[in-house]
């Protein structure tokens, strides 16, 4: 009995390789997307058998007629920028220090990296129960300390509410980021810090002119990712707040599903998601494009 | 410009000690190299210099001040390093004029340092350019550039060609020994290869295990090892070492050959006799026979490699040979520049 033999090219080999992913990206990713998009055109209340076509009435109703949509997209451009500056920032302060030789690093570095591996919704959770009026930890901490003056209804006011759930956000982001700058810190070469040292540079001149620059392009993914991130900013919300009180935590991202799932106008929650990712390509690619081509320059 | 004193120097990495009390002299204007295996700790007495590693135990006094405890800033050194360390955002003339700037040097200042030196190293053309645009050699004289602008005391290089290939290695040896007679700076400059050692020193430092084993110009070295170690480690191919044995008469080597007399040495002490493969002729007088085992010609002469009463010996030959493996060969190995040292402590007799 002669053997068959499955005698295939390099590249439709490659090809074999990459169709359990690329048929699960199509099917999952890409076709969803191109489906949000002719469907923020349609009017469906997802349950009738055909969506009618009906241009941009969606998109208009959105910006002229939804007083939410533009409260969510506030609250969305605010919540990406506190997003990208405050936890970057703390998580390279404290990727900084551990990179340093002291006791307990490795013990510190878990800890810090905990709270990413919570589920969010579990960290919405947490810091609910936390932030509890009468029963929380914060009020009941406020209480012993003789500071009962402080005490708030931290997500029940609507003047601090965004910001209560962000302090929950920055809680379990800053241990993602700083990973990743600690990866960047290690890459850094020693032997151009000690040139520097010989130079004449200080820890400021070695941090100036060697550290920052090596670090440019796990600064620029530790942006994009978290401009993604926060732009995209849902489960924790939805978890500690629904969008709530008075719609003064909504998102875009939440009230695009509140709009589909609850509300049942499925056209405008798509047309409320086609404007999130407009608003996300026109932030990243440019920032992506600038970054890299700073980078290709020293290369 | 400065001169270097060195003096009983140690470093231990915990309880680990690695260099057990290292002394050195080093005179203005000196061309030194550092030679040893890798982990003879050469590269660590180059950095205790520099202020990067600190110092155990001893002294480095540079121009007459006592550097132990000052940071490499400020002792008044620069450091090329193996693979450049060039700041790879900074263009060739902000690398060159790095240094200056951090100093507080005016801008036309350091225009005028970092052109002058971008002169002497033919690298005017390239000042504009970011390093990795540049090929090898030119990033290496870059990192000489960044160094000659200071103008310091002491020059620090950490096998600086390490990184090249051979060709531009030779090339680079040259530049930078007409640098030195140029500059008539200090120079202290570690290698793990001896033949640099040999064609660019004034002055060579052979290490071994965290100690010196000798320090003398290239030819004392070649020519008088102080012991096994020096002897095996200076010359390419190595030179030869046979076992010998003292008798009443002379020594005896490899069991075959009788030599006349060694002064001061008891009969049956165990000897290693040295003679470099150039020194070993063919045929002549008292000729011993070898098996060729190996023969590489390399044009301008010939290695081979043969067999003399079980121990491997390397011949180099000027003449152009037609011997071929298995054949026998007659050869000599008295020569007024052979080696004498005494086996069971190296020492040279």
């Amino acid at each position: 009995m002669s053997k068959v033999r499955l005698s295939l090219r390099p590249s439709t080999q490659g090809y074999v390789l990459l169709a359990p992913a690329l048929i699960v990206y199509l099917l999952f990713a890409v076709y969803p997307m191109i489906d949000v998009i002719r469907m923020s055109f349609s009017s469906w209340n997802g349950l009738s058998p055909q969506a009618k076509f009906v241009g941009v009435a969606n998109y208009r109703a959105i910006l002229t007629q939804d007083p939410v949509f533009w409260g969510a997209l506030w609250n969305t451009l605010i919540w990406t920028t506190a997003a990208v500056i405050v936890p970057n920032l703390i998580a390279f302060g404290v990727a900084l220090a551990l990179n340093q030789n002291i006791p307990g690093r490795s013990s510190l570095r878990i800890i810090f990296y905990l709270p990413v591996i919570i589920a969010s919704i579990a960290v919405a959770t947490i810091w609910k129960w936390m932030y509890d009026p009468f029963f929380g930890l914060f009020n009941g901490l406020l209480t012993s300390w003789g500071l009962s003056g402080w005490i708030m209804d931290w997500l029940g006011d609507k003047k601090i509410a965004l910001w209560s759930v962000f302090v929950a956000h920055l809680w379990q982001s800053v241990g993602f980021s700083m990973v990743l700058f600690l990866a960047g810190l290690q890459s850094v070469s020693t032997t151009l810090i000690e040139a520097a040292r010989i130079d004449g540079a200080g820890r400021w001149g070695v941090f100036r002119y060697v550290t920052l620059p090596a670090l440019v392009p796990t600064i620029t993914v530790v942006i994009v990712l978290s401009l993604i991130n926060s732009l995209k900013a849902f489960d924790i919300v939805y978890g500690m707040t629904g969008g709530g009180p008075a719609q003064s935590t909504q998102m875009l991202a939440m009230w695009a599903y509140t709009q589909s799932m609850q509300l049942g106008v499925f056209g405008r929650g798509a047309a409320v998601s086609v404007v999130l990712l407009l608003i996300t390509l026109v932030v990243v690619i440019p920032y992506m494009r600038w970054m890299f081509k700073r980078e290709d320059a020293v290369r | 410009m400065a001169t270097v004193e060195i003096s009983n120097l140690k470093k231990s990495y915990g309880a680990v000690p690695v260099m057990h009390g290292v002394d050195v002299p080093i005179l203005d204007g000196e061309f030194v190299i550092l030679v040893g295996p890798s982990g003879c700790g050469k590269s660590t007495l180059l950095r205790m210099i520099a202020g990067l590693e600190s110092i155990t135990s001893g002294e480095i006094v540079i121009d007459g001040r006592r550097v132990n405890d000052l940071e490499p800033k400020d002792r008044d050194i620069a450091m090329v390093f193996q693979n450049y360390a060039l700041y790879p955002q900074m263009t060739v003339a902000q690398n060159m004029g790095f240094a200056l700037e951090l100093a507080g040097r005016s801008k036309a200042d350091i225009k005028a340092e970092v052109d002058k030196a971008a002169d002497i190293l033919s690298l005017t053309p390239l000042l504009d350019r970011k390093p990795a645009q540049l090929s090898g050699g030119q990033r290496q004289r870059v990192a000489m550039g960044r160094a000659i602008v200071r103008h310091p005391k002491v020059f620090l290089f950490d096998e600086p060609l390490s990184n090249l290939d051979a060709k531009l290695r030779v090339k680079m040896r040259a530049e930078i020994k007409a640098l030195h007679q140029r500059l008539k700076s200090t120079i202290v400059y570690v290698t793990h290869d001896q033949i640099e050692a040999m064609t660019m020193a004034d002055k060579i430092v052979v290490m071994n295990a965290g100690r010196v084993e000798q320090i003398g110009s290239p030819l004392e070295l070649y020519d008088r090892p102080d012991n096994l170690f020096v002897a095996t480690f200076m010359g390419s191919p190595a030179m030869n070492i046979l076992p010998a044995k003292a008798n009443r008469m002379g020594i005896t080597v490899a069991g075959l050959l009788e030599l006349p007399g060694l002064a001061n040495v008891m009969v049956g002490t165990e000897i290693s006799y040295g003679i470099r493969p150039e020194d070993i002729v063919i045929g002549g007088e008292g000729a011993v026979p070898v098996e060729v085992l190996v023969i590489e010609p390399t044009g301008a002469e010939t290695h081979i490699t043969a067999r003399l009463a079980g121990e491997e010996i390397t011949i180099v030959s000027k003449e152009r040979l037609s011997a071929k493996p298995g054949e026998t060969l007659m050869v000599s190995l008295a020569s007024p520049r052979s080696h004498v040292f005494e086996t069971a402590t190296g020492r040279r007799i």
